[in-house]
């Protein structure tokens, strides 16, 4: 599982309708609002990296929302993505194969 | 309390979330978030991506990275972290990383028609080196060249454009940069006399407007746009203005959004200017004591090749608009001249030239850019209402006119990929300069950069073909004299003639003028437009071209040979971003396999060659220069051997491993434990980056570029710095007496930049004077007049084309369609256009189309709806998917005074596939 803290920023006339969308999304958890200074911190809680970058997406559409960007991700025991060499790459440490890319025309 | 595992995490989430934004914490999530974190090594470093230049944090663990996030103490993104900056710490893990030396050969030995095969760091060299020998010998320096990069540390930068003027004595290096800032240079040169920002980030902080023409902020520069969105939403006087061609996000949170016809910001800023002078909101004060004004010459061409020796049949008639314009009905206006004139392009080789004219010429020059006028050339949206636009382009007048408004106008590619994108910069500047608001917190003009470090290394370190460190030019002899002084050279080694430019790089691959080009950070034949021709050259003609990569790309698989490449943790480095801030970074982890860092591979190769290689007299066709014969480089090597060099030492030596530099030893303390891989691999005991780095800072120390030392921008507590640094402390806003020790007492402003700081006298029409007037201290107000796009629609190719990035890839996409995340986020790249386009050529969305130009092809989905909203007659590709090679279809008119490519706007034609 994958947890983020997002910022979104909002005009603060649009705040309740934000927070309500907000919450409305799945694996999105609202933790604190500053109507003052148009800010939200909410929390991402998702399967899997991709899942996640999705909701991001889905957080910067909805309607009033001026922004909203990653401050935080851990991810230690996401161990398929950050601290894992895929073995293709390993074996290519030796004298291994050409990407077959390169081998197009 | 009982907190689950799950309710830990996500309250240390958020609390660390919080924290880093400023916003207040309980106890219990502060105390949460530190236990989340125990055991990880953090350590400062700066974003791999655009050139906003964000700090993140990384961890390390067990040698790997297993976290980044946005560090907090960072200034410019306070924190926060755009999904591109997320994914720093997984670039380094892609599948197809490359990780070892690949040539191509045939039974064993090179072919050029050969497949890739693994070779050892040895056995490429050896064959670059062989290459490389037989070309020099056949062309000379002109006959070798380097495409370098804005993407480039600055130490890599550096020891490339060593390697090349003082080694090589060619000035066929040019960084891609070249189509990303050339325009802003050129306007900073010709405005101030000295490169790069007066302002800094604050200014969005301290400014009441906002105003963006051709930069798409909410997607290109999100941490930037969510300082704005912050600004705007906590203060309700602020305004946003959002000028494009289309509509973008950046519109979502704009007060006013104005859509233009390409090339018609020429006229709306000299509306503007018409309107501040109508309005008698001159600054007098400021622009008698700081201005002059100044114009140059209008029959400039549109950068093509001045011969069609080259074009396809398709393209003759475009290309023919570099020898002849035949003037439409604005321009006729706009240049005082008459509809239908045939105006040969007389200019074409000193583009740059210009003169000081009058202020009453200046205002007799702006007088046809009425409201009436422009609101009808300019227009971009045949759905809106004239009347409705001239509300708006009324509104923009004020906005910038309102007395006690603070005004920032930010840009970015729309202004600098042009064809006329000096004069646009500098007509920006115009109205700065006109209204006094410029050098102030919150007031100026702010031209953005896209990569990491154009600033840092393109411009300041001076990789480009007609430039040195620290704003040194190459035509300047006293210039050429100050690099060989620091660099220890004889008299004469530098090399007086200005390179090939990065098109003219392409362009001599193609006529053989050059035969060996390497490439460090970049990739030409993805990014570089109309690249059907580009591609064969490389391909078919006989060169040999290398390709210095982290994964393979479309250079990577035109080339001959491919070095495969540390990438930003794996490697100490330096960025400087679009404010001058300066930031360096400690190698995190080390590079895998065979992979090793762009230094390393220019200084090793530099071991390959002799002084007397280059030092003796060399041919350089068409070099013509005070104090040297025609077409020839001197020999150097008598000089040499006073100095004490023997014509048998390495270039390692005379250029790198110098007496001085092997005085800066490695290891050192600053690393605090972290490794050095280039310094392990070079031997000899010496720490490259750091000797380097001193070195380079003697260029523009006292002469208003001063860096600070090596080891101050490893302090725990500084996040860069903004240069000069003087006296070590940063300077806010350039040219302002406030703020910048560099101007005189009593001055108040001093635009201090001495390049083209004399020039001769004249009116609209030409020079009357030729004598040149010294302007010490004082910047420039050009007149520009408006001028039509070389290529626009006509019945054949009906639609406009404009191209350029997304939020979630970095430009040709070798690295982030790595991270399988971003990849799956725009898959592939689509076609933009207004669905009643769409609808009346029988498309739907999602239709598979080839969208066609007079140079090439290519096949893309139709997308109607999402994030941009084209206006009727115009449609938009971004670039970074090489299954959609929009350069193949792309134009390469460039600005014809900063050589930058036009990417914005070409005609096409969509139909369905």
């Amino acid at each position: 599982m994958n947890y983020s803290g997002i910022l979104v920023m909002a005009r603060p006339q649009n705040f309740p309708n934000v927070s309500t969308a907000l919450s409305a999304i799945d694996g999105v958890e609202v933790f604190q609002q500053e109507p003052e200074t148009g800010r939200i911190v909410v929390v991402l809680e998702a399967e899997n990296i991709k899942t996640e970058t999705d909701m991001l997406q889905a957080i910067k559409a909805l309607p009033g929302v001026a922004a909203a960007e990653m401050v935080y991700h851990y991810f230690e025991d996401d161990q398929e993505v950050i601290t894992h060499i895929p073995e293709e790459l390993d074996k290519l440490q030796g004298m291994g194969a050409v990407p077959a890319v390169l081998q197009e025309n | 309390m009982h907190l689950s595992r799950r309710e830990f995490l996500k309250s240390a989430v958020a609390a660390s979330t919080a924290s880093t934004m400023g916003m207040s914490l309980s106890e219990l999530a502060e105390a949460a978030a530190s236990e989340l974190e125990k055991g990880w090594k953090w350590d400062k470093a700066v974003c791999r991506f655009c050139g906003t230049g964000c700090g993140i944090m990384c961890a390390t663990k067990d040698g790997r990275i297993v976290a980044t996030k946005g560090d907090p103490k960072a200034p410019v993104n306070k924190g926060l972290n755009c999904i591109k900056g997320y994914f720093n710490g997984k670039i380094l893990y892609g599948q197809d990383r490359l990780t070892q030396p690949l040539m191509r050969m045939t039974d064993g030995k090179f072919d050029k028609k050969g497949k890739f095969v693994p070779v050892t760091w040895e056995q490429a060299f050896d064959e670059m080196e062989k290459q490389f020998r037989k070309t020099y010998a056949e062309k000379g320096p002109s006959g070798v060249a380097c495409f370098g990069s804005g993407q480039w540390t600055i130490h890599e930068g550096y020891a490339m454009n060593k390697l090349f003027k003082a080694g090589f004595r060619s000035n066929n290096i040019d960084p891609n940069a070249r189509n990303c800032m050339a325009s802003a240079v050129a306007a900073f040169y010709s405005v101030f006399g000295a490169d790069e920002p007066a302002g800094n980030y604050d200014d969005i902080e301290y400014t009441d407007t906002m105003i963006l023409w051709g930069a798409n902020m909410a997607e290109m520069h999100p941490i930037l746009w969510s300082r704005i969105s912050d600004r705007r939403l906590s203060n309700k006087n602020v305004r946003i203005v959002n000028l494009s061609t289309y509509r973008n996000m950046s519109s979502d949170l704009a007060d006013l959004e104005i859509l233009f016809k390409p090339n018609t910001d020429l006229a709306i800023q000299n509306y503007i200017a018409r309107e501040i002078i109508a309005r008698d909101a001159v600054n007098k004060d400021f622009v008698e004591k700081h201005c002059v004004f100044a114009t140059g010459p209008y029959d400039i061409g549109y950068g093509m090749r001045n011969t069609d020796k080259f074009a396809y049949p398709a393209e003759k008639d475009t290309q023919a608009k570099e020898l002849k314009v035949k003037l439409d009905k604005y321009e006729a206006v706009a240049q005082r001249k008459a509809e239908g004139e045939v105006v040969d392009q007389k200019n074409t080789a000193d583009p740059a030239k210009h003169w000081m004219i009058s202020f009453d010429d200046f205002k007799k020059a702006v007088e046809p850019y009425t409201l009436d006028f422009v609101a009808e050339l300019a227009k971009g949206d045949e759905d809106e209402s004239l009347a409705s636009f001239k509300g708006k382009l009324q509104q923009l007048a004020d906005f910038y006119i309102e007395k006690d408004r603070k005004v920032v106008s930010f840009w970015t590619m729309g202004f600098n990929q042009h064809q006329r994108g000096t004069w646009v910069n500098e007509q920006c500047y115009m109205n700065h300069l006109l209204l006094g608001k410029q050098s102030q917190p919150g007031n100026g003009a702010f031209s953005l950069t896209g990569q990491p470090s154009a600033c840092g290394t393109a411009r300041e370190v001076g990789t480009f073909c007609h430039r040195l460190p620290a704003d040194t030019l190459i035509p300047n002899p006293k210039h050429r004299a100050n690099a060989e002084g620091k660099w220890k050279l004889p008299a004469k080694t530098i090399n007086p003639k200005i390179g090939s430019f990065y098109a003219k790089i392409l362009r001599d691959l193609e006529d053989g003028q050059v035969k060996w080009a390497w490439v460090q950070v970049n990739n030409p034949w993805h990014t570089h437009p109309n690249a059907n021709h580009w591609l064969k050259a490389a391909r078919e003609n006989d060169n040999f071209i290398i390709v210095s990569e982290a994964y393979p790309g479309v250079s990577a698989k035109i080339a001959d040979l491919i070095l495969p490449t540390a990438m930003i943790f794996e490697k100490w480095g330096a960025f400087g971003n679009a404010e001058r801030r300066t930031q360096q970074w400690r190698q995190q982890v080390p590079p895998p396999g065979q992979a090793r860092a762009d230094v390393w591979q220019t200084i090793e190769f530099s071991k390959r060659f002799k002084v007397k290689d280059f030092w003796g007299e060399q041919k350089l066709p068409g070099l013509k220069a005070d104090g040297y014969e025609d077409n020839k480089l001197p020999s150097v090597m008598d000089e040499a051997v006073k100095m004490g060099y023997s014509p048998e030492d390495s270039l390692y030596k005379v250029l790198f491993a110098t007496p001085d530099n092997l005085k800066v030893k490695w290891p050192d303390a600053v690393a605090k434990g972290h490794d050095n891989h280039v310094a392990a691999l070079l031997g000899d005991g010496w720490f490259p980056e750091k000797a380097l780095w001193q070195e380079y800072v003697q260029f523009g120390r006292g002469k208003g570029k001063d860096l600070a030392d090596f080891d101050i921008y490893h302090g725990d507590n500084i996040r860069g710095m903004k240069w000069p640094v003087v006296d070590g402390k940063e300077v806010a806003w350039r040219f302002n007496e406030q703020y910048d020790p560099y101007v005189k007492k009593g001055a108040g402003f001093e635009f201090y930049g001495d390049l083209f700081k004399a020039i001769p006298t004249g009116n609209l029409d030409g020079i009357t004077d030729p004598k040149p007037v010294p302007l010490a201290g004082k910047a420039k107000i050009f007149y520009r007049p408006y001028a039509a796009p070389a290529e626009q629609p006509d019945t054949n190719y009906d639609l406009w084309l404009c191209t350029g990035r997304v939020l979630e890839h970095w430009h040709s996409g070798t690295m982030t369609r790595r991270v399988p995340e971003l990849h799956r986020a725009v898959p592939a790249a689509v076609m933009w256009i207004h669905p009643a386009d769409a609808k009346s050529r029988g498309l739907q969305r999602n239709d598979l189309v080839w969208i066609e130009s007079r140079r090439g092809k290519v096949k893309v989905r139709v997308e109607t709806g999402g994030r941009n909203k084209m206006v009727k007659g115009y449609v938009y590709v971004p670039f970074f998917d090489e299954g959609v090679l929009i350069n193949r279809v792309t134009l390469d008119t460039t600005c014809p005074i900063s050589k930058e490519s036009d990417y914005k706007k070409c005609a096409v034609k969509v139909y369905k596939a």
